[in-house]
């Protein structure tokens, strides 16, 4: 095989191996402390807000136990008109419905990301914690391809499949080489994917250097994701499909305490199973 | 006694019943002066020497040692001003010199800030200590449409109506603790003892059978408390078989009820029961009266 031929400087390794990887750690603890520094305390909900999340979480826990509910019938009805008709009503919103000149109901507008400063202050944050994730590899990725463009850095001790060739020999167009040679520029790749789990021991396992935006942040993935749960859902909506669910709840709603009294005596033995 | 306590053990002992929430203030403030009185009991105590000092200063505000809770007050002020635990804290200092001052320091933090929820939550338990129950329901109910996960919250409000004889809707504000915490048989005890109470005795009956299923085969505690329930509505019931249901609940058959009723005798004697022969269950003699004398009625 051509690889085994191959012989590889050992100062390779200590010049250039060990100190990709050194210096990526470090970026990575160095960028975990800048996204500490750069964190704007977490903004306050309103009261009203609270209490629009909470509503829905309340029509969440109702739905979700009815099936064996704790209530009896009477309670659950009440609590489910209850909940329906306020939600119809939009009781709930911390923005009430406009109406409009002929009093219908205009839905109130989602409000754009671009017109509330509220949700423009979260977009630059995370547009903040992106650029720290992102500058620093871009200036690692240069380095490496300035100077240590096209090495072999390591052999891999375990043979692999051809597939693997365009993974780890990015940037060395050499169609024969054994696939268990390691280029630099797959090196870099290797180690920023595969560090995640010696940050989350050096750092703790919430740290901001191995987030799970890694792979959004990577200038590869497309990083027009929209935040799928934001401040800026139409609560309206939600609130109206909160209570139609509601009402199909009410049909698969069962009481707990229904014919309690032969399953008691039935584990007691009182009457045959 | 004190001698065979170590510092590692008291403080130990007190993160456990910080943890669990105990209020256990006479030990707490025991062993927390223990630690105090070694020489590098603060030390040892590292980073969670604040929580230390917020656990003693509540604890020493509960058995009246002023002086000590102003002096850890002071400290936790000193490191974190501003802090709205501090606050809190602050307030609760008042609280033991003057209630109507409390309540506008309260009502100043709460205009500062509207979801301070320890200091709303004081200011509610103030207002109950005025006895201002009209305000206190209002501001409680109000909480608790914001925070309606608020369990504790639940059960006070059902605490306070029952206070005031308002039994059916302390049953409600139960109604959403049971809906927040199903599995726990202490509230469905309380549901069941408080629907006895505001003389729904159908419904009654089967939240006190739906306490012993929640207990599997333990007849300890709240379970042997609910069999005593059963046994006392079996009784109502099988005298007044028309009892009132506010909540509309289906009476149960006759033969049910019999049964209902063996078994709630059985297993209380059963749990009053010993295994050795000398040993007698303390209140062995009343139960058997009590399940005697109804027994006859049956």
């Amino acid at each position: 095989m051509a690889g085994e031929s191959l012989y590889l400087d050992p100062q390779i390794r200590d010049w250039v191996l060990f100190p990709i990887t050194l210096v990526m750690i470090l970026v990575g603890i160095l960028r975990n402390n800048v996204v500490q520094l750069l964190a704007s305390s977490p903004k306050k909900q309103s009261r009203k807000a609270t209490r629009e999340q909470r509503a829905l979480l309340r029509s969440q826990i109702l739905r979700n136990t009815a099936k064996a509910s704790p209530l009896p019938p009477s309670f659950f009805e009440a609590h489910t008109n209850e909940l329906v008709t306020a939600f119809q009503e939009g009781k709930y919103l911390s923005k009430p419905i406009e109406v409009d000149e002929n009093g219908n109901k205009i839905a109130p507008n989602p409000t754009s990301m671009l017109t509330d400063p509220a949700a423009m202050e979260g977009m630059m944050g995370n547009m903040k914690n992106q650029m720290v994730m992102m500058v620093p590899q871009m200036i690692i990725m240069g380095w490496i391809n300035f100077f240590f463009q096209g090495f072999v850095l390591i052999k891999l001790p375990f043979p692999l499949t051809l597939g693997f060739k365009s993974m780890l020999q990015r940037g060395i167009d050499t169609p024969d080489m054994d696939v268990r040679w390691v280029s630099s520029l797959s090196w870099y790749f290797l180690n920023w994917f595969g560090l995640n789990g010696l940050y989350r021991v050096l750092l703790g396992s919430d740290n901001a250097a191995t987030d799970k935006r890694d792979l959004a942040s990577s200038p590869f993935a497309t990083t027009g994701a929209a935040p799928a749960a934001g401040p800026n859902q139409d609560f309206n909506k939600i609130f109206i499909g909160e209570s139609e669910s509601l009402q199909i709840a009410e049909g698969i709603y069962k009481w707990a305490g229904e014919g309690i009294e032969e399953r008691i005596l039935r584990k007691y033995g009182k009457i045959p199973a | 006694m004190a001698s065979s306590l170590t510092v590692p053990q008291a403080i130990q002992e007190l993160k456990i019943a910080q943890a669990r929430g105990h209020r256990d203030s006479n030990e707490i403030v025991r062993k927390g002066l223990f630690v105090l009185e070694q020489k590098n009991g603060l030390k040892m105590l590292g980073e969670d020497v604040w929580d230390f000092l917020e656990q003693m200063a509540v604890a020493a505000l509960d058995i009246g040692q002023l002086e000590l809770a102003d002096d850890c007050i002071q400290r936790l002020a000193e490191q974190f001003p501003k802090s709205p635990r501090v606050e809190v804290l602050q307030g609760q200092r008042i609280e033991a010199k003057d209630l109507d001052m409390a309540i506008k320091y309260y009502e100043t933090l709460l205009d500062a800030d509207e979801t301070n929820v320890a200091a709303w939550k004081r200011l509610i338990s103030v207002l109950r200590q005025q006895n201002k129950m009209d305000r206190c329901i209002s501001e409680l109910t109000e909480f608790l449409d914001t925070f309606y996960s608020d369990l504790e919250g639940w059960l006070e409000l059902a605490d306070i109506y029952a206070s005031v004889n308002l039994y059916t809707r302390s049953l409600q504000a139960l109604s959403h603790a049971l809906l927040l915490a199903p599995q726990n048989p202490f509230h469905t005890l309380h549901f069941a003892e408080t629907a006895y109470t505001a003389n729904d005795i159908p419904l009654a009956i089967r939240y006190f059978l739906r306490t012993t299923e929640l207990c599997g085969d333990d007849s300890r505690g709240v379970a042997r408390r609910a069999w005593f329930g059963v046994r006392l509505c079996t009784k109502h019931l099988t005298l007044h078989p028309d009892s009132p249901s506010e909540s509309a609940t289906k009476p149960m058959s006759t033969s049910s009820l019999n049964a209902l009723g063996e078994l709630a005798t059985e297993r209380l004697l059963a749990a009053y029961s010993s295994t050795s022969e000398k040993a007698v269950v303390p209140g062995r003699k009343e139960v058997l009266k009590l399940l005697g004398g109804s027994g006859t009625s049956r």
